[in-house]
């Protein structure tokens, strides 16, 4: 019996050490592969996103996340220049609940966002268990996520640190003037039906609540126009899990809070993305709701935040450049 | 579709699996690996499950019928002044309707469920109207776990194996998790009773079995992904490419098979393993074959010895193919005779390869090309050898060797071609182009890194073809490099295993940028 429980517990200190072992190996190589700049150019994957990380920490007032709806709907400049407030979308394609709060969480790490607004579409993307271990492997160990760096290694990914300096210019909003207009016609069409939303992504869903309720960040769900991907089903589901959640939710399709979009100009793909038009609709409502109901009231003429002036500059040149 | 080597399978089925397994006591453990791999099926294709039970079913039914019968033959036979030879024949031909009950319920649902839409357009073509049926889709592994049906019924018939009483361990035999997608295409004599015996999972099991797992998850990451990304443009769309692309797609592709059929295979040895089971190998270096005949003896290995049990020696046994060859050998001698005559039981053989593969013409084109080439190899062989003799070359000289290594490439290659086309007309359009559309100066001009990999992913894809070579050399001299890594002690084990694991995670094409290809011969 005594040689048997040396034999097991003999055993259980190799599998240990060997796992210790494997792990270092594997954060060792995270290091290497980790792009060493927030930028495109670095590596980075979904650059845009994580230019939130680039910002002055503690200077971003709302954080917009979701999917492409989100970053094509909502315009931090435009935000800025109408009320001074300081915004970031921190939006990817397609994107599912586990990256959501790893990008939650990125984003949190350097700023304290009062509002955090997300977009309801992507509450509705299915995602698998596979999906979510893979997510959180690539958050772990980013070795899972940077691999492929591995074709443009250079000394400085050996001997650097990783850098955050890079912002996006439009705050990671995806600008874009281009006209293709939608049929609306069965557009929120009244209906009883719910749409599914599964238990997995619920729990993801309590678990990014609880994250910006840790924060101090009000948590609001926003279903932003689409024709395409936006419906009354979906509308009633997410009315149920934020009565659930004790957080607001704000239908932009819909009631008071409607967005008046003409389908006819203000869409870039049939009504699938807001274009610019759209979305500075869009963000105009979604001032007038943050300043009133959240009473966030706007950093203009603080000189610490200058270079938002000088930022929307820009935007404004580009815009007028379209 | 789910391949085994998705995170979902590899990262919590399949651990969660082997820890239930070792959980449950010995007696109890093939309850787990059963409800395990029901599960697993249920997960994949859903309702459809009930054709799998459906089939062990009718197995179960039909063994023990069939094994009633033999008892009843013999005590027969033991019984004093009985008319052996007439108490013979009348129970084989009970027997026989038996297993051709069994045979055509199993090969019927199969028929049923993937070739229907096929035959109907056959039909079509002929000018014949079938009533269309309503499609509810095609259960997970139907084309394996029909195989191994029909085996298992038919070895009861020839006594090869005793008739199980048992519907569960039937059930588990053809529905086990880790082999049901891909095979091996196993016999009950080799798999059953070690499957239910509950073996206890050993460190040794575990590191065999685990890192046989880690050198599949390697090929299918590292070259059958990465591959996907030339591989699936070209064959779309071959019109946009010159001959020397889709000559480079084609050995490509053969690459990407082989890499996503053995790693799945590596998957179901390697799990089979670590639950105490030794499945049937089903590739043994099919590329250093001589000859398109030997290639077939070491690739899919378990279809081919399937195909040689349980159609071309029934086929060839048959009477009317015995009268056949014995007119073949009075009309055309005792060498040539034989060999033309065994053609009509190598073309069901091979007809039945390229359909069992699918239901579409270029599967059809693909198995007769091979019965040409074979059939007409068998035909030619001896007088190849005799004028070999002649010049006074060896068999065994480097440079015959070399020629005969080259040959079956190209005719592999092009039977790829063939196999992965969308139809036959395609295929043959394709082929053709790889030898008058040919143009040297693509693999120069940058043509072929425009395609989809770029001068990296070659790289990998060269230097795991090496890695490849050298494994396969090693076990072509009959040695196992992993069992040499166990027998080596901890600090070798623990290298290899990290090893493969930096391997697969560095240099596998996943993530960002890279499509998964969907395991190729689950559709089969």
């Amino acid at each position: 019996m005594r040689r048997k429980l040396a034999g097991a517990l003999r055993a259980t200190v190799a599998v240990a050490l060997s796992a210790a072992f494997m792990l270092g190996v594997l954060v060792a190589l995270s290091h290497l592969v980790m792009p060493k700049n927030n930028q495109a150019e670095f590596g980075q994957i979904d650059a845009s996103a994580h230019g939130v990380a680039g910002e002055r920490p503690n200077s971003i007032d709302v954080l917009f996340m979701g999917d492409s709806e989100a970053y094509s709907s909502f315009s931090p400049l435009d935000l800025w220049h109408a009320r001074g407030i300081t915004s970031y979308v921190v939006a990817t394609s397609s994107q599912k609940l586990p990256y959501t709060r790893s990008l939650l969480a990125y984003a949190l790490a350097r700023q304290s966002p009062r509002v955090v607004v997300l977009d309801a579409n992507c509450l509705f993307r299915p995602f698998s268990p596979g999906d979510a271990l893979v997510r959180a492997a690539q958050d772990a160990l980013p070795v899972f996520e940077y691999h492929n760096r591995w074709k443009s290694l250079t000394l400085e990914d050996v001997v650097g640190t990783v850098r955050t300096t890079w912002s996006d210019e439009l705050k990671g909003f995806h600008l874009s003037a281009k006209v293709d207009p939608a049929d609306a016609s069965g557009y929120q069409t009244p209906t009883d039906r719910v749409a599914s939303m599964p238990a997995l992504s619920m729990a993801y869903l309590h678990d990014i609540a609880r994250t910006c309720a840790d924060r101090g960040a009000h948590l609001v769900l926003v279903s932003t126009p689409s024709t395409k991907n936006w419906d009354m089903a979906k509308h009633n589901r997410v009315r149920l899990v934020a009565e659930e959640l004790g957080v607001d939710y704000v239908d932009l399709n819909m009631g008071d809070e409607r967005v008046d979009i003409d389908w006819s100009t203000d869409t870039r793909d049939a009504g699938d993305h807001l274009n610019l038009s759209g979305a500075r609709k869009v963000t105009a409502r979604m001032g007038e709701l943050l300043s009133g109901r959240y009473g966030l009231e706007g950093h203009r003429g603080d000189p610490a935040f200058d270079s938002w002036d000088e930022a929307y500059s820009r935007y404004e040149r580009k815009v007028s450049e379209l | 579709m789910t391949s085994y080597f998705s995170p979902a399978v590899l990262g919590l089925f399949a651990p969660l699996s082997v820890i239930a397994y070792q959980l449950f006591p010995r007696r109890a453990r093939w309850a787990a690996l059963l409800g395990a791999s029901l599960v697993f099926f249920w997960a994949l294709s859903g309702r459809l499950v009930v054709f799998v039970l459906a089939s062990a079913a009718i197995v179960w039914v039909g063994g023990m019928a069939l094994g009633a019968l033999a008892r009843s033959r013999d005590r027969a036979l033991a019984a004093e002044g009985a008319e052996r030879r007439r108490v013979r024949r009348t129970y084989q031909r009970r027997m026989r309707a038996v297993l051709a009950v069994g045979v055509l319920l199993n090969v019927g649902i199969l028929v049923a469920l993937k070739y229907l839409g096929f035959l109907g357009s056959v039909a079509e073509g002929l000018g014949l109207g079938l009533p269309s049926l309503p499609s509810i889709g095609v259960p997970i592994g139907i084309s394996f776990y029909t195989l191994q049906a029909v085996s298992y019924l038919t070895d009861v018939y020839r006594g090869v194996v005793p008739a199980d009483a048992n519907p569960a361990r039937l059930a588990l035999f053809l529905t086990f998790f880790p082999q049901v997608m891909e095979g091996p295409i196993a016999r009950y004599s080799q798999t059953a009773q070690a499957l239910w015996s509950g073996r206890p999972v050993t460190a040794r099991g575990l590191f065999l079995g685990g890192t046989r797992v880690l050198w599949g998850l390697s090929k299918y990451l590292l070259v059958a992904n990465r591959l996907n990304s030339f591989v699936k443009p070209v064959f779309a769309d071959p019109a946009s490419y010159d001959g020397s692309v889709i000559a480079v797609a084609a050995v490509l592709y053969t690459m990407q098979l082989y890499c996503d059929f053995s790693g799945t295979i590596d998957f179901a040895v390697g799990m089979a393993r670590v639950f105490g089971v030794e499945e049937p190998e089903n590739f043994r270096q099919p590329f250093l074959s001589r000859t398109a005949s030997e290639f077939w003896q070491r690739w899919h290995v378990t279809l081919g010895s399937w195909l040689k049990d349980y159609v071309f020696y029934p086929v060839s046994l048959s009477r009317p193919v015995k009268h056949l060859t014995g007119a073949a050998r009075r009309a055309l001698g005792v060498r040539v005779g034989p060999a033309v005559a065994s053609g009509v039981a190598l073309l069901c053989v091979w007809v039945a390869n390229g359909l069992w593969h699918g239901a579409g013409t270029q599967y059809l084109l693909f198995g007769l090309y091979y019965f040409v080439i074979i059939w007409l190899g068998g035909i030619v062989a001896p007088l190849s050898e005799g004028a070999l003799a002649r010049v006074g070359v060896s068999r065994d000289a480097l440079p015959w060797r070399a020629f005969q290594h080259v040959r079956t490439l190209l005719v592999v290659f092009a039977g790829e071609l063939l196999f992965r086309a969308s139809g036959a007309r395609q295929g043959i359009s394709m082929l053709l182009r790889t030898v008058t559309d040919f143009s040297p100066a693509s693999f120069v001009d940058g043509t072929m890194l425009g395609v989809g990999m770029d001068l990296h992913d070659f790289a990998v894809v060269g230097a795991f073809a090496v890695l490849l070579l050298v494994v396969g050399l090693v076990r072509e001299r009959g040695s196992s490099p992993l069992e040499r890594v166990w027998e080596r002690g901890p600090a070798a084990r623990l290298a290899i295993v990290t090893a493969l694991v930096v391997m697969a995670v560095v240099f596998g094409a996943y993530g960002v940028g890279y499509v998964p290809v969907d395991p190729m011969y689950a559709q089969f």
